[in-house]
């Protein structure tokens, strides 16, 4: 097969400026923000064309799509923020006719702003130039610093909402850690990486150090180095080789939010509606799920997104965990590598759950290095799901074997 | 004593509630087309997309939405553990993030969700004057 013809499968429909572009001052005297660029330019050309903003399906921008997103009030089913200098925009619309032509997504905006003149001085390729986010500068007096210190308002919620517990959400930390024990790579695998390693209780986990109410240190990942890498090829390729290829069957992705002050609902994240895209793209749904890879940041992450999945119902995804389902030798293993809280996280932990995943569908998870027996699955599917920023966007595929 | 913890810079487009909070007055901005009220401030309307915005005054009171209790710290906020981070659902629509007063950070079993809120203003420097939330005397209502 020869590359897909993407010839005329999508047309630039209208293109409109920023109000005053040149040397700006709005009403007030002001210099013009990048962020007014952007925003005045996006309203100029859904006037132009009559589209909808809220019509919107992809966003394209050099580094602002998130927060561009969010200012909107969009959950875009296609986020892209290639930021490679001046020509990003022409790659812009080269991904945007992709993402077209596959049929994931029918609208696209792709976005500049740019207060090069106002805020010059700063160097070229974007920076600042004026822009103060507003939900950070609305957000940064609070004393939260880091991932904890606001994930733990969505355990919280979760409390109010299903009366679960902190020991409920523990479990999942005892779970993933007996699967760091099968992983020699495992940061807390055994006593050999570090005197923390080896298996916890549930006791322990709510024994350990506060470090935001209601997650003690062991709700929360660890802090660690991390490279990977995985090639996609098109079938003919992949048939080719030696290694077993492992399927892209789904795939969607999604954002609920850029800053958690944003999240409408405290226990629930955008993986609901890209793994409901995922699914539907597979012909297949969380009860054909064989095994889950789900970001565990926390533990409460794996909980909601394990619902968010459709693995377990609202407000239960913990009891995956507790009754033994995602433990080696459960009905469904979740996070079969130890997980971002025992195995390894680095910060963007959705690297290892490629890694991971490959390796369990394609029959090369007891390899000795990365797992010894009983680390090795039958599963024949595997939902994977990552989480960005906190709990904001999140990706999700449908892996399947090639023994399936 | 001087005020140690971060002041937030500010951002030109929020001129209308850092002024308010100067005069003790939780400025919101609200849609002229569609009347809602969101925060955090936007150039367009995040609701129906409409441009025509206003700044109005709130009441400054809400309910708690969640919270988390706070352990670990850094600069001005490392002196102050434990305390109380909560999200607020204003009144008047949306939400809100503060720090919450009020509350007994070493009981978090005893703060309730829902309970009613209200809005205090701390003077951080000449200019900034942050909102704070604290529980009401008439929690309840």
């Amino acid at each position: 097969m020869g590359a897909p013809n993407l010839s005329n499968a999508a047309a630039i429909v209208g293109a409109a400026e920023s109000d005053v572009i040149g040397y700006p001052e709005d009403l007030t005297g002001h210099k013009v923000t990048s962020l007014q660029h952007h925003i005045q330019a996006i309203k100029n050309v859904s006037v132009q064309t009559g589209i909808p903003i809220a019509d919107i399906q992809g966003i394209f921008s050099a580094g602002w799509s998130g927060e561009l997103a969010e200012h909107l009030g969009l959950r875009p089913r296609y986020l892209d923020t290639t930021s490679v200098g001046g020509c990003s925009f022409q790659i812009h619309v080269h991904h945007a006719l992709a993402a077209i032509h596959a049929g994931i997504i029918d609208i696209a905006l792709v976005s500049h702003g740019e207060a090069g003149w106002s805020y010059r001085g700063g160097g070229g390729g974007g920076g600042g130039r004026g822009q103060v986010s507003p939900g950070a500068e609305m957000t940064a007096a609070y004393g939260t610093f880091g991932a904890p210190s606001q994930y733990a308002h969505a355990m919280v919620r979760h409390f109010h909402r299903f009366g679960t517990t902190q020991e409920d959400f523990a479990h999942i930390a005892v779970v993933t850690r007996d699967w760091a024990q099968l992983n020699p790579r495992g940061v807390m695998f055994g006593k050999t990486q570090s005197p923390f390693g080896g298996p916890i209780t549930v006791q322990d986990v709510l024994d350990a150090r506060l470090i935001a109410w209601p997650l003690t240190l062991y709700h929360c990942c660890l802090v660690s180095d991390h490279g990977g890498a995985v090639i996609v090829a098109r079938p003919e390729i992949a048939r080719s080789l030696s290694t077993n290829p492992v399927w892209v069957t789904g795939a969607g992705e999604s954002m609920g939010h850029q800053n958690i002050l944003e999240m409408e609902d405290f226990t629930a994240t955008s993986a609901s509606r890209s793994s409901a895209t995922a699914y539907k793209m597979a012909g297949l749904g969380p009860a054909d799920m064989e095994m889950a890879m789900i970001y565990d940041s926390f533990t409460i992450t794996a909980g909601i997104t394990a619902e968010m999945l459709g693995l377990a119902p609202r407000g239960e995804g913990y009891t995956l965990w507790k009754n033994g389902d995602a433990a080696p030798g459960g009905r469904l293993p979740i996070n079969t590598n130890g997980g971002g809280l025992s195995f390894n996280h680095s910060g963007m932990y959705g690297m290892q759950l490629l890694v991971e995943a490959y390796r369990q569908l394609s029959r090369t998870a007891e390899d000795g290095v990365n797992g010894i027996e009983g680390k090795q699955t039958q599963a024949t599917t595997c939902v994977v799901n990552g989480t960005g920023g906190t709990l904001s966007t999140t990706g999700t595929l449908v892996l399947t074997s090639d023994d399936r | 004593m001087a005020y140690n913890k971060p002041i937030p810079p500010q951002g030109q487009h929020t001129k209308p509630f850092w002024e308010g909070a100067k005069a003790g007055k939780l400025m919101l901005p609200r849609c002229r087309d569609c009347n809602r009220v969101h925060w955090y401030p936007r150039l367009i309307c995040p609701f129906c997309h409409s441009t025509d915005l206003e700044w109005i005054e709130g009441s400054g009171k809400g309910r708690l939405h969640t919270f988390a209790v706070q352990h670990r710290a850094f600069g001005g906020w490392a002196e102050e553990v434990p305390y109380v981070t909560a999200y607020i659902d204003l009144d008047e629509g949306d939400r809100m993030m503060t720090v919450l007063r009020g509350v007994d950070p070493t009981k978090p079993e005893e703060i309730e969700i829902g309970t009613r809120v209200e809005v205090e203003f701390e003077q951080a420097n000449d200019d900034t004057f942050i909102p704070f939330w604290r529980v009401s005397e008439a929690a309840g209502d």
